[in-house]
């Protein structure tokens, strides 16, 4: 499955403004892992790196809803530790920083151990042990802390029991009830935080103290590390200053003698401001402009990736008209989603392809194409056959489409996030993909996304989803029929029991034939058109070294302790 | 004079109140800022979207909603903000202060450039300067801001590139860390106002010229300033002594009218050149729909635009005696 990922890895440029060479990237669409990657003996010892990001850290509690963004996330993955970290190929593989061992011991009761470093420690000294875990689990499980804000409990509300032993070193975990997920609790998105500090702000046996605990690590900035590095000051909506953590613990000691991480909000200023040596590492959106721009800087290079992060094309079945399958059979036939990447990021990015799943992307395993080859093809003149062999007549460019009962097919209201650009030409090009069809639609933007889907206030929307490299409760909380995030309102209890069964198994590879079966039949149904990975983009001076694109929710600082400058000469 | 600016400012408190209904009713009405939530996957558990919904007062009415942010205010209260650590009162208080260093530097270089450039334009009317001053006025007025903005770093990176040291800045209003030393903290901060100084100061130079180089013309003209020169006065004593005085009363009544358009210039300035000043607070509340935040930045530029106005009404008697003494 990683031949997928790293076919569909983009090119890198730039470097000495020989675009060819690939500059520092050159490797990336090979050795995703290991691209740009210089020994720590190479390094220059001390210096300073400046990392941008596009929003500002408002809240420090990346487990809270508040504090759960992705430049947070981001951020304190160099104070924080964490079990498991989605590599640049999408695997989700063990923090051997912290960990010696995360393994699934039992499938009845599922129980995992997870086996801490004995040199894992605070910067204060105190280990890192089951009580940090304990905490995270009771912030987090809904049950324990009401009041705690907590920004996701899904698997944590499914846990019995955690337990420590040897010291608190040794952690044990017993579910209630299976959960397929489990290498996403405590990882890279949800890390820990010291038990031992929280219990310094509330009472970690009752709800309100750890409501209260839970709110002051949000509120108040991070002294307290568990990771390569620490905070030595922080300018609100500026620049957090990172210097190593004296106490860090890793295989790797950080370089650099400062690593800043400066906050840039607007995203086409980033290149400028690395052109001008301001910033040494940008990780923006890419946008045709953008990535133009960034080519064209001597010593810099860049490197796009896919990543989990997938754009789609959504019908609301709550319109009486589209509650017809073959009206959406015909709609996403005549869609063509090789011309949608062809006049958006296909301008910046050749290695786009259509995507053929709901449940997976290429690169994490499990991912197959099971999309009808019809679906997102663009072909007309099947869409007009589908529709003329269920009864509908005025097939046709100026035309109304008819249903067979002879109501009028009205317009229908196709909605997109205003000023996304690249939404805006994916959907006046389906309005002029279905217009040979008879089917009108009116574009209409929102500023308020949430509240679009929330409410179901569109009869077709593009957006994305992000997905996780283990995406089973994933899927649940997106497609089920009772789900929040089931904005179209599609049901299918046969989908629905599929999913289930795959977010509570144990056994991998049989979850993920049960949620491919679980798309296939969601793909019949023609609910959703998946449309493509969106690509990320890195940018780098050439004299950075161990930066590399990472398209997951980790992003290019899951590594950041390896970060450095090339040694002069 | 005191009489006329207590008046000035009791006519300007209603016009405040209505607007901040007006504007609370629009910002609140027009997004939801819980939406960053609804879509997020996966999806925060519903209790912390309530918690949420709750600690933003949106399960109150939106009309009590505005009673209780007007009522709080006479307690310090400015609402909640969205981003729950932030004490809107003193983020506003502490952006002012960036974008009032902005503004006034950018006025006084606008003012000064303007003036100079508006007199000797009139001063030399039709000559080959008064042509080339005319040309960047108007190139200057139809360029559009954002652009000028990336044409001014670019113009920083080739200076810096010149002299092959890092002289300008493109972001910030200072380095990261500061460098150490008083010299280099100077020259750093100076670096980093260089451009958007001039930006600012570019967008109002053109106008504010060309209003001076007419009316300069005007008062040139004037049967005044003819018969100081019949008297034998010199051509620049004229034309500072009694001249500029006069011609210096439709520019002041003009940047008093334009600060609006100046802290509006500055929302876009303060984005492009990254400064944490009121116009960011502005977007980043519009993008969050923090309507608080929106009401403080309200409530202080509403405020300072009447200061300024109300201002200007006292230069006039400064500047002309008729006033004064009127």
């Amino acid at each position: 499955m990683a031949t997928l990922v790293l076919a569909a890895c983009g090119g890198g440029d730039g470097g000495d403004g020989d675009a060819s060479e690939g500059g520092i990237y050159q490797d990336c669409k090979a050795s995703p892992n290991t691209c740009n990657a210089v020994p720590a003996a190479q390094l220059q010892q001390g210096g300073s790196l400046t990392f941008a990001i596009e929003k500002n850290l408002p809240n420090w509690n990346v487990n809270s809803s508040e504090g759960n963004v992705f430049e947070t996330g981001m951020t304190v993955k160099a104070f924080l530790p964490w079990t498991f970290t989605t590599t640049p190929d999408l695997k989700q593989v063990v923090n051997e920083n912290l960990l010696v061992s995360a393994e699934q011991t039992s499938t009845s009761p599922q129980t995992i151990v997870y086996e801490i470093r004995p040199e894992a420690v605070w910067n204060d000294g105190t280990p890192i042990t089951a009580d940090d875990f304990v905490f995270q689990w009771k912030t987090m499980n809904g049950k324990d802390c009401p009041g705690c804000n907590a920004s996701n409990n899904s698997g944590y509300n499914q846990v019995q029991s955690i337990t420590g032993s040897n010291g608190g070193k040794t952690v044990t975990l017993v579910f209630a009830t299976p959960y397929a997920d489990w290498k996403n609790l405590f990882a890279s998105g949800t890390p820990l935080y010291p038990a031992h500090i929280a219990a310094q702000h509330g009472d970690l046996n009752t709800p309100d103290g750890l409501a209260a605990a839970f709110t002051w690590l949000g509120a108040n900035v991070p002294t307290y590390s568990g990771g390569a590095y620490q905070i030595q000051n922080w300018q609100d909506n500026v620049a957090l200053t990172l210097v190593p953590n004296p106490q860090w613990y890793g295989r790797t000691k950080p370089a650099l003698q400062q690593l800043i991480v400066r906050v840039i909000t607007e995203a086409s200023q980033e290149p400028i401001a690395l052109q001008n040596n301001e910033v040494q590492v940008i990780y923006p959106q890419p946008q045709v402009d953008l990535v133009q721009q960034v080519q064209n800087i001597p010593g810099v290079s860049q490197y796009q990736g896919l990543g989990l992060t997938w754009e789609h094309l959504d019908l609301n079945l709550q319109n009486e008209f589209l509650k017809d399958e073959p009206l959406r059979d015909a709609i996403f036939a005549a869609t063509s989603v090789q011309s949608i990447i062809d006049s958006t990021v296909g301008q910046f990015n050749e290695d786009v392809t259509p995507l053929k799943s709901h449940m997976f992307v290429p690169g994490i395993d499990g991912y197959e194409d099971y999309l009808p080859p019809e679906q997102g093809s663009g072909d007309v003149e099947r869409a007009r056959q589908i529709l003329t062999e269920a009864g509908y007549t005025n097939i046709a460019d100026g035309q109304q489409l008819t249903r067979p009962d002879g109501r009028a097919v009205p317009s229908f209201r196709i909605r997109y996030t205003v000023g996304n650009a690249i939404r805006q030409t994916t959907v006046e090009l389906i309005q002029a993909q279905l217009r040979p069809l008879g089917i009108n639609l009116e574009i209409v933007p929102t500023d308020d996304l949430g509240q679009t889907t929330d409410s179901g206030d569109y009869d077709m929307i593009v957006f994305a989803w992000v997905q996780t490299p283990a995406s089973f409760s994933n899927a649940e909380q997106t497609w089920n029929s009772t789900s929040s995030q089931n904005f179209g309102q599609y049901q299918n209890p046969e989908v629905d029991r599929l999913m289930h069964e795959a977010a509570t198994s144990t056994d991998l590879a049989a979850a993920r034939d049960k949620l491919n079966e679980a798309g296939r039949i969601l793909a019949e149904d023609a609910y959703v058109l998946p449309l493509y990975q969106k690509p990320t983009i890195i940018a780098a001076q050439d004299e950075v070294a161990n930066a590399r694109n990472n398209s997951s929710l980790d992003g290019p600082t899951y590594n950041m302790e390896e970060w450095g400058l090339r040694a002069a000469g | 004079m005191l009489a006329f600016a207590v008046r000035r400012i009791a006519v300007s408190l209603p016009i405040l109140l209505i607007s901040t209904f007006i504007v609370f009713m629009l910002a609140s009405l027009s997004g939801n800022p819980l939406s960053p939530l609804l879509t997020r996957n996966p999806p925060p558990p519903p209790e912390s979207i309530a918690l949420e919904a709750q600690r933003l007062r949106l399960d109150h009415p939106i009309l009590e909603r505005y009673w209780m942010w007007l009522t709080g205010l006479f307690r310090g209260d400015f609402g909640p903000s969205v981003q729950s650590n932030l004490d809107i009162g003193a983020e506003t208080a502490g952006r002012f202060m960036v974008t009032m260093r902005l503004i006034a530097v950018a006025m006084i270089l606008a003012l000064v450039l303007a003036v100079v450039v508006g007199v000797i334009s009139a001063v030399k009317q039709y000559s080959k300067t008064d042509y080339t001053a005319t040309f960047l006025g108007f190139l200057f007025l139809a360029m559009p801001a954002f652009w000028l903005a990336i044409l001014l770093k670019q113009a920083g990176i080739d200076f810096n590139n010149a002299v092959d040291e890092q002289v300008i800045y493109t972001i910030g209003d200072s380095s990261v860390p500061l460098p150490q030393g008083f010299g280099a903290q100077v020259a750093d901060i100076a670096g980093h106002m260089v451009l958007p100084t001039i930006s600012l100061a570019l967008i109002s130079y053109a106008s504010w010229s060309r209003y001076q180089r007419s009316s300069m013309l005007e008062v040139m003209n004037s049967d005044y300033v003819r018969l100081a020169r019949a008297k034998g006065l010199s051509r620049r004593r004229v034309m500072i002594k009694h001249a500029l005085r006069n011609a210096l009363i439709p520019l002041t009544t003009v940047t008093a009218l334009d600060l609006a358009s100046i802290i509006s210039g500055a929302v876009l300035t303060e984005s492009v050149f990254q400064w944490r000043g009121m116009g960011d607070l502005l977007l980043n509340a519009i993008r969050t729909d923090d309507v608080y935040v929106v009401m403080a930045w309200l409530l202080v530029t509403a405020t300072v635009v009447i200061v300024f106005n109300l201002l200007a009404d006292l230069l006039y008697a400064v500047l002309d005696p008729r006033i004064r003494y009127a």
